[in-house]
């Protein structure tokens, strides 16, 4: 964990040279941030031989036609700052890409801008158009950089919580969260951790809310490739909100590539504008050769995104299966590699102890959801597993739960 | 909808090196503005690279094996000593070590000495931090460090100075007797700094760069940042640093986390290969760079230009326009890419002649856009060509034609 001062050391007249080795001052903002729960998990992971399904990224690799994309960009030369705002060929495949699963049709030049992974693309998105002070809802449990990077913008948060079992959006509570005052609303669907879709119907309460309040939508859509009990539906779509949403997206998890950070941001030229801004001086530019690859494999055809789903359809099946033997409670996930569990019934007190437990005395990795609420009491009885892994390592996994987890 | 912008965003005006290189692509211009190499990066470290892809290094990934490298380096180069395990940050490029240092230690209302002339993103990432801006100017045409100057713009207020050396756009390498002066500062008034370090194997004439952090009384409050590109001509694979104390380490890299989580996977494997280069690469690269600086020099003169100032690192050139040429320096490149299809850098745009500090002269500010900024980070075949366009600026009898 950081150490944070933010007691001030300095006074109004110059003093004599200090040899004193006191902590470097940190920022105030800084009590958001703290050494990531995923890094704790994995670290006591690997100390007890634990099977990870706590951190979302794949065991297995990427498409080889993608990598040797990206190798033969490398060779090419093609090794130099890329357009900040991205490689062109590349958000022409965007733009394309969003055209084939929207329907909507949009400039590459002016309304797509190509970020270091998604988590980047919320980092623009916030910095380029949140005020500090402004006002700004928050759909509990998320994923974990939205509200540190809201309060690095200053930004005052209103957390409305998605509930088991169904984590349904309470529309009495967010037509009185929102406002006037409201300056953007954080979406992510489908959503991280529970994987909950947002309905049809939630999606146009939301979005006559947001058209009469005159506020922005953020909409993180990374896992839209892995919708499986419903189609994925894009906020921008909706009439009157591409005007005022930022849609966001990536690589990484849609062809097991998470570690190359190619993400982007789509929206209406007056709000690319501020993304871009902030961009700018975050990374300036992203990896240009994994750009020239991710062109590659936007324009993958039809057949590979069916088979993506049909493998994670089968990985899911075996953990839920599974995890129900077990004597887990298990709430209905429609998309992203996520599943979400009461742990209740084994009788451990919160979801920490539930996942030290888990990895100490059964070896499995799960991440305790209390971190991705505003109020961490509010996911004390929920873990979340994922099923990004090969079939061999989620029945191991399971496996274990059966011997070795009683209630 | 201009008014859903943040009001930092609305401040900020597109890049002027963006359209001028926008108009140089149009009129197929050779371009020695933009600051990165049209050679291919070393082949051993690209097909480290190409191995990790294949070797499936692509999921997130943090490659600690950077960080034992750098600290070797550290100790090698500077006489540093650096735990790899608690004092550094790997992040996407020098710009996210700099943006999350920033975020690190900056809070509203703190102030942040800056030299001017400088380079453009620095300013941007201390404003939306909620930081102040203060400018030193230095002296041209050497580009001094004016010590009083310097002493005067911190306060109680003042939290960091940012320092670049070897200094974009001058190529300046900060004497010792000035980084002293920079450290006197510092541990007066309690403040940190914070460096970019990207050109510091980029030196010539037998100059060396010193850490600022080596000096005594520094590595505590300093802030290094640095990265792969410049050094092994990969600018466009995102792989930096930040090098610090625990304590401010361990807030960057939780800040990294947040707004990128990791940097590319298969480039920070390549990362190892290239940190563990020999020290023959680096003697090379220091010795190309300093012939083509050279060429540079060469180059202007022979069209009118007296270089008062020999780049001592980088790889730019920072040249006033000649006496007798009456254009203004954003003029002078339109003209340079109409008539010779060469483009270079109005150098107006790294000078922050408001926010000065100094306002005692009244032709303090004019010298401000009477530069241009060459980068000879090119190939000689480029810079070749690049001289024959400018030796055909000259008239039938050996005069310039481009003076107006």
């Amino acid at each position: 964990m950081a150490t944070i001062s933010t007691v001030s050391t300095q006074n109004d007249s110059a003093g004599p040279a200090q040899i004193t080795q006191q902590p470097l001052q940190v920022a105030k903002r800084l009590e958001k941030f703290k050494t990531t729960i995923f890094t704790q998990m994995s670290s006591l992971a690997i100390k007890h031989g634990a099977i990870n399904l706590g951190q979302g990224f794949p065991n297995f690799d990427g498409p080889d036609f993608v990598k040797e994309a990206a190798i033969q960009a490398i060779k090419d030369g093609k090794n130099q700052y890329a357009r900040g705002y991205g490689v062109p060929d590349f958000n022409s495949a965007i733009a394309a890409r969003f055209k084939k699963d929207t329907g909507l049709v949009i400039d590459p030049e002016k309304e797509v801008t190509v970020t270091s992974g998604c988590t980047e693309a919320i980092a623009a998105t916030i910095l380029g158009l949140i005020n500090p002070g402004d006002e700004v809802i928050l759909f509990a449990p998320f994923y974990d950089s939205y509200e540190a990077t809201l309060s690095m913008a200053g930004a005052k948060i209103k957390g409305i919580t998605l509930r088991p079992p169904d984590f349904a959006v309470p529309i009495d509570e967010l037509k009185s969260t929102i406002s006037k005052n409201t300056r953007a609303i954080l979406l992510n669907t489908p959503h991280n951790p529970t994987g909950k879709m947002f309905t049809r119907e939630e999606l146009n309460t939301i979005a006559s809310l947001c058209i009469e309040n005159d506020v922005l939508v953020f909409s993180d859509e990374v896992y839209d490739k892995l919708a499986f009990e419903m189609d994925h539906i894009s906020m921008a779509s909706l009439p009157g909100m591409y005007e005022r949403t930022v849609t966001m997206n990536s690589l990484g998890k849609t062809f097991s590539l998470t570690g190359w950070k190619i993400g982007w941001a789509i929206a209406p030229p007056h709000l690319t504008w501020g993304v871009r801004q902030a961009h700018a001086f975050l990374t300036f530019a992203t990896s240009t050769p994994m750009q020239s690859a991710a062109a590659v494999a936007l324009r993958a055809p039809d057949s590979y995104y069916v088979e993506l789903k049909r493998d994670y359809m089968e990985k899911k099946a075996i953990l839920v299966e599974g995890l129900k033997e077990v004597g887990f409670k298990v709430f209905p996930s429609s998309g992203t590699y996520f599943v979400v569990v009461d742990h209740t019934p084994f009788g451990l007190e919160n979801d920490i102890a539930f996942c030290e437990y888990l990895i100490k005395e059964v070896g499995v990795v799960a991440i305790p959801t209390s971190v991705f609420y505003l109020n961490p009491e509010e996911g004390k009885n929920l873990v979340r597993f994922t099923f990004c892994k090969d079939e061999e390592t989620l029945r191991s996994a399971v496996e274990r739960m059966k011997k070795k987890l009683k209630k | 909808m201009e008014e859903k912008l943040s009001s930092v965003a609305k401040k900020f005006t597109p890049s002027p090196i963006q359209e001028l290189s926008d108009l140089a692509q149009r009129c197929n211009a050779i371009n020695l503005a933009e600051g990165f190499p049209d050679f291919p990066a070393p082949s051993c470290i690209k097909n480290a690279a190409v191995s990790a892809i294949n070797s499936d290094f692509n999921q997130y990934r943090h490659v600690q094996g950077i960080c034992d490298e750098l600290a070797l380096i550290m100790k090698r180069m500077y006489g540093l000593n650096v735990d790899p395990l608690t004092d550094i940050a790997i992040c996407c490029g020098q710009t996210e070590a700099f943006a999350s240092a920033i975020f690190a230690i900056i809070d509203r209302g703190d102030e942040v000495v800056l030299f001017d002339p400088c380079f453009e993103t620095y300013e941007a990432c201390i404003t939306m931090a909620g930081g102040i801006p203060v400018y030193v100017a230095l002296d041209p045409p050497q580009w001094t460090l004016d010590p009083d100057k310097l002493m005067r713009s911190f306060n109680s207020r003042t939290k960091a100075i940012v320092l670049n050396s070897p200094h974009n756009p001058t190529g300046k390498v900060f004497s010792i007797a000035e980084l002293e002066v920079i450290a006197e500062a510092c541990c007066k008034w309690d403040c940190l700094a914070i460096t970019d370090e990207v050109y510091e194997y980029i030196t010539f004439d037998n100059q060396k760069h010193v850490s600022l952090a080596s000096l005594p009384g520094m590595q505590e409050r300093t802030i290094i940042t640095s990265s792969l590109s410049k050094t092994f001509s990969v600018t466009g694979w995102r792989i930096g640093w930040a090098i610090a104390p625990p304590s401010a380490a361990s807030a960057i890299r939780n800040i990294h986390v947040k707004i990128t989580d990791s940097a590319p996977a298969p480039f920070q494997e390549a990362a190892l290969t290239a940190l563990r280069s020999p020290a023959e690469y680096f003697e090379t690269l220091r010795a190309e760079y300093q012939s083509k600086r050279d060429f540079a020099v060469e180059l202007l003169t022979s069209v009118g230009f007296q270089i008062q100032f020999k780049p001592q690192g980088s790889f730019f050139l920072f040249a006033e326009l000649p006496k007798n040429c009456l254009l203004s320096d954003v003029e002078y490149v339109k003209e340079l890419i109409k008539q010779a299809g060469v483009v270079v850098v109005p150098g107006r745009g790294f000078f922050h002649g408001e926010s000065s500090l100094d306002q005692s002269s009244k032709e303090c500010c004019s010298y401000q856009s009477r530069y241009i900024r060459v980068a000879f980070c090119k190939s000689n075949a480029t810079l070749t060509a690049a001289a024959r366009k400018f030796g055909e600026l000259m008239n039938a009898t050996g005069y310039p034609r481009l003076h107006f």
